[in-house]
């Protein structure tokens, strides 16, 4: 399936800055079930930017921006041709160790109550796929977020999976668009975001001993193309991905974007200094 | 329990003098009464008048100390040295190999011979570095290891100092003040210098600059500005390479290149000798609010265009838990056994050893896995028992956080303290440098507890320092 | 190899602060020195309020303190940190500026500088008055003294001598304008050709506080005179503390960044503005454009060429 992707973007920098620093994960990387038939990005000091893979493989740039104006515009485009697989991603180049997707982080602590049940399953050869896909279920039931982060577990103990609010702001695709497809509940609480479904899904896996990571990309069709995801390791099939907010394997309407441990270091744009959130002014995924 | 007698580097047991020792112990009957008490007062004017000092946190503004120093010099055999250069060079080669690899393919954590989790969960392990592949293979160039000594062979490794030691200018500056002080000393000895120290640093920064730097890289050493504790330290050894001492504010990147501002215009950066910390260093990476560091210097290195010096990330081999598997990682790397033991450690997160822990903690020390400078660390013989009481609740509470170790009877050396002589407990820390090759300067610095019978000798609580000479043969 | 913006950011200010405490220090002479003699009405303090005023300090100390006593403005100028030109701000801003260089300076420079702190921080205000006061006055100057020795006679004639160099000079030129600005008005040429008492000892407040009443004599073998004093501190190049000097050896300073950077800057152009005010000028001709305006707009000047400075060379 070829899917054409037009992402615009405002970032907001601090006004008079002779240099603003901008970390960028725009760049998909290709494997069997995505081939990219074009890519570019567009915004000012891009064509300078320096280009090299980041620890979990993305393919990075570090723009300069010289005297920028604030927002800073960013476009991309790109058409992406792309085939079912099952979620199977495999094995690519120049990723690290799976082990590395073990480590816990501020954004992926699993409560006991979501991953406890788990513990003595199996989780070994074929047995992995099978728990990976109850883990995906599990995760589906606590589908209702607190407004500050905090996951309600059923027996009522609570966790927090937000880190501390820093000064680079970050911003993920899963969060843009999900929230509001989902509209305003009455309890007043904040629907779980793909994002939230994504850390959940890969904190219960890490607290299992299962290699698991983050996934930013695009989704085609429905009303919340912006999107994200987990990856799980199996020894024998290598990547899988797991999309816990649709409750299934990511199929050729998922565009890859980049990884990384939680949404943080996935981040699409990253500047220093900053102000403000970076904002999604428009996007459009189609079929082309 | 009693305490055994501790080890007197220049007496025997019957009193008579240390083969290292005998000339010194001449050259002391010699003096006149009041020698060493001028001696030291000329020590302190030398000193202040350099402005060696170095700042105390927590105390009041301003407050710049001198470190004191002592005047009688501590001696090693040519023997006792290459016994310990050996063991500290295998030492730290194997933790440069431990770095590459986990830092990589993580066959260690895949052999099980380190437990994953003490890595992959640690703070001080830098995912971020992954895949990088530096200069040489070198993680750490520049490191500090403690070492102490309780008998004539018997040298204990009691910590690795990889992120970013201080004392090096300590260890320079003790041997100048030495040879004003006792130059007729050094004439009666074969002493090994130390003034290499400097031009070896350079050596090493330039054998680990990026591709494409050229003959002459441009080296800088970044220091967090001068309120730092060790200022002194970073501003001296820029002045001995003749290198810029940069702040964060005087470098900065574009499109990947690291330049410094000059009264010309920006200039290419190659190596950068950093005494930032890891968090600080980029905000952009790390710490978003660091004003110390530079936006977008960790990807620059990423990238390759730059040479940081230590590396990110390699505070997970100095960690306190790592620590005890330091003489399974030369095994696992090097096929050898460690020449240099470490100090036994007890784990307290084992349900035995924790028990044993609980119930003698009036013989042993404790020292928090992440605290450092002798904070947070509970001496167990010299402690209240309240303190005790305090150490075995926060044992219980958080038994990972803390390791354990018998309280080690620290060699002494004679020591000039209130108008006479007399044996006080040092350590040891010898400088390595990791580039091309590694080089180990002769000695070290010496830290002694000035207090009686005090076993603690970091300066911020009360050491002071030695001049620390290897004799030639 | 040229050196970093911020190192010369902070030699440049290191030694026009040293500068600065040797001036605080001569003016401070001069008012403790007038207020012991001065026979008019209006008593000892209005000495003491015109030196403050060419110090540009007099608003600092009115907020702070009643009366002008010789007690109260040597505490101010000497120990108050509030002030930020006193003699305690100076020293401490050098060092600190010398501290963030150290590797930019001589050994020589540094332990001047350094023993001049820790020996200043064992003073003890209540024991600075009478004797003791010019003594410490004169311990400040010396201080400068020691300092710019040990500037000229080791430092390496780099880039970091020519920025040390001229924050002195721009110093120096910045404060002898304003002493005789302080005071213009008594050196205007009037009819009675003879100066009055109070004249003469308005003149020579002036020439002490720029340290020339002695050597007024060897160049003009004359009685003072207002026009020749303010020909000598304007226009006579070997006058050390004259406009005319300091600007020469700044052109000759920057010169030499010339030479190092391979061209000339904002700086040089700025310098050559206030240089044209004294070249080739003359007392007629200043006094005929009006000695207050001349010397208004000769402190602008001097003070576009540090703004100069700081863009062409990537102060920060």
């Amino acid at each position: 399936m070829k899917i054409a992707i037009r992402h615009e973007l405002a970032v907001p920098v601090p006004q008079g800055a002779t240099r603003v620093q901008m970390h960028l994960l725009a760049h998909p990387v290709a494997f069997a079930g995505q081939h990219i038939r074009h890519w570019a990005v567009e915004g000012p000091d891009i064509a300078t930017a320096a280009a090299f893979p980041d620890a979990y493989g993305n393919d990075a740039r570090l723009v300069t921006l010289r005297r920028p104006e604030s927002p800073v515009s960013l476009l991309l485009e790109g058409l992406v041709e792309t085939s079912d697989k099952h979620g199977v991603v495999g094995r690519i180049g120049r990723e690290p160790v799976p082990a590395l997707f073990r480590r816990i982080t501020p954004l992926t602590r699993s409560p006991v109550t979501v991953y406890g049940k788990f513990r003595s399953t199996p989780r070994d050869g074929r047995d992995r796929i099978g728990l990976l896909h109850q883990v995906m279920e599990r995760i589906n039931e606590f589908h209702v977020f607190a407004p500050d982060g905090v996951v309600p577990s059923i027996e009522g103990t609570t966790e927090s999976v937000r880190p501390a609010p820093t000064q680079t702001q970050t911003q993920t695709l899963g969060t843009m668009t999900q929230s509001q497809s989902l509209g305003e509940p009455a309890d007043r609480r904040t629907p779980a975001t793909a994002r939230d479904f994504a850390h959940a899904f890969i904190g219960a896996c890490r607290a299992l001993d299962i290699p698991a990571r983050y996934v930013s990309g695009y989704l085609l069709g429905g009303d919340a193309p912006g999107h994200a995801w987990a990856e799980a390791w199996d020894d024998g099939l290598g990547w899988i991905g797991f999309d816990a907010a649709l409750l299934l394997c990511p199929t050729e309407r998922h565009v890859r974007l980049a990884i990384g441990l939680d949404a943080m270091s996935a981040a699409l744009v990253r500047t220093s200094p900053t102000i403000g959130e970076v904002e999604t002014t428009s996007l459009s995924v189609a079929e082309a | 329990m009693t305490q055994p007698t501790p080890f007197d580097e220049m007496h025997n047991a019957d009193g008579s003098i240390r083969e290292p020792y005998r000339e010194l112990d001449r050259w002391l009957r010699e003096q006149p009464p009041q020698a060493l008490n001028l001696m030291a007062t000329d020590a302190e004017g030398i000193f202040r008048r350099l402005g060696i000092t170095f700042a105390v946190y927590g105390s009041n503004e301003g407050t710049e100390k001198l470190i004191p120093f002592d005047v009688i010099p501590r001696i090693i055999s040519a023997a006792e040295w290459r016994r310990l250069a050996r063991g500290i060079e295998q030492r730290v080669r194997a933790l440069n190999a431990f770095l590459h690899d986990i830092y990589h393919r993580q066959e260690i954590l895949k052999a099980g011979r380190v437990p994953e989790k003490l890595i992959l969960q640690n703070a001080a392990f830098c995912p971020e570095m992954m895949g990088i592949d530096p200069a040489r293979a070198v993680y750490a160039h520049i490191i500090g290891v403690d070492i102490v000594r309780t008998g004539p062979d018997d040298f204990y490794v009691l910590e690795d100092n990889l992120r970013t030691p201080s004392g090096v200018s300590y260890m320079l500056e003790d041997r100048e003040a030495m040879l004003q002080l006792a130059p007729d000393l050094f004439q009666r000895h074969k002493v090994a210098p130390v003034e290499t120290y400097t031009e070896n640093l350079m050596r090493t920064l330039e054998s680990v600059a990026p591709e494409g730097a050229g003959a002459s890289p441009t080296i800088v050493v970044l220091t967090p500005g001068i309120y730092n504790s060790a200022y002194f330290e970073h501003s001296f050894l820029a002045d001995q390479m003749g290198a810029q001492l940069c702040e964060g504010q005087d470098l900065f990147v574009e499109d990947g290149f690291v330049y410094m501002r000059t009264t010309s215009g920006p200039e290419r950066v190659d190596v950068i000798y950093r005494r930032i910390d890891d968090d600080y260093i980029d905000p952009l990476t790390f710490k978003p609010d660091s004003m110390l560091g530079v936006p977008g210097l960790f990807d620059a290195y990423r990238a390759g265009t730059v040479t940081l010096v230590n590396a990110p990330g390699t505070g997970i081999a100095d960690d306190k838990a790592v620590y005890t598997y330091v003489p399974e990682i030369i095994e696992f790397y090097l096929g050898e056994k460690p020449l240099l033991s470490n100090v036994p450690t007890y784990n307290c997160t084992n349900d035995d050893e924790r028990a044993y822990v609980l119930a003698n903690i009036g013989d042993l020390v404790v020292k928090e896995v992440h605290g450092s400078g002798g904070y947070g660390m509970l001496v167990g013989p010299t402690s209240t028992r309240a303190q005790r009481e305090e150490f075995r609740n926060r044992i219980i509470a958080r038994p990972d956080n803390y390791i354990v170790q018998p309280t080690l009877a620290l060699s002494t050396c004679p020591t000039y303290v209130n108008r006479g002589i007399a044996p006080r407990h040092v350590d040891l820390r010898p400088y390595v440098l990791v580039g091309d090759q590694i080089r180990i300067t002769p000695g070290g610095l010496t830290r002694v507890a000035l207090k009686k019978g005090s076993l603690v000798v970091n300066s911020s609580q009360g050491g002071g320092t030695k001049d620390t000479w290897v004799l030639e043969e | 190899m040229t050196i970093l913006g911020r190192t010369a950011q902070n030699l440049f200010w290191l030694s026009r602060y040293i500068e600065r405490a040797e001036n605080m220090a001569r003016l401070l002479e001069v008012g403790y020195r007038m207020s012991l003699t001065a026979r008019r009405e209006g008593g000892p303090s209005e000495h003491l309020v015109s030196m403050m005023q060419a110090a540009e300090v007099d608003e600092a100390f009115n907020a702070k303190y009643e009366v002008a006593d010789i007690a109260s403005v040597a505490q101010f100028m000497l120990f108050d940190e509030d002030n930020f030109s006193s003699v305690r701000s100076c020293l401490k801003a050098a060092r600190t500026n010398a501290r963030s260089v150290r590797t930019a300076l001589t050994l020589d420079m540094w332990e001047s500088l350094n023993a001049a702190w820790l020996e200043f921080a064992q003073m003890r205000p209540r024991d600075v008055t009478g004797p003791r006061l010019q003594e410490a006055l004169q311990w400040v100057k010396q201080v400068s003294h020691q300092f710019r020795g040990a500037l000229m006679g080791t430092i390496l004639r780099d880039e970091g001598y020519a920025f040390a160099t001229m924050g002195g000079y721009l110093e120096r030129a910045d404060n002898t304008a304003r002493i005789l600005d302080m005071k213009y008005y008594v050196l205007l040429p009037r009819a009675n050709l003879v100066g009055g008492d109070v004249d003469i000892q308005q003149w020579t407040l002036i020439l002490r506080a720029a340290s020339a009443h002695r050597s007024y004599r060897h160049v003009y073998h004359d009685r003072y005179k207002a026009w020749n004093i303010a020909d000598y501190l304007i226009l006579r190049s070997e006058m050390p503390r004259s406009l005319a000097f300091c600007f020469s050896n700044i052109n000759r300073t920057l010169d030499m960044l010339t030479e190092v950077h391979g061209a000339r800057s904002d700086a040089h152009m700025a310098a050559d503005e206030a240089r044209a005010m004294l070249e080739g000028n003359s007392m007629e001709k200043i006094f005929a454009y009006g000695l207050h305006e001349f010397l208004t707009e000769f402190i602008a000047r001097n003070n576009r060429v540090t703004d100069a400075l700081s863009e062409s060379y990537n102060f920060y």
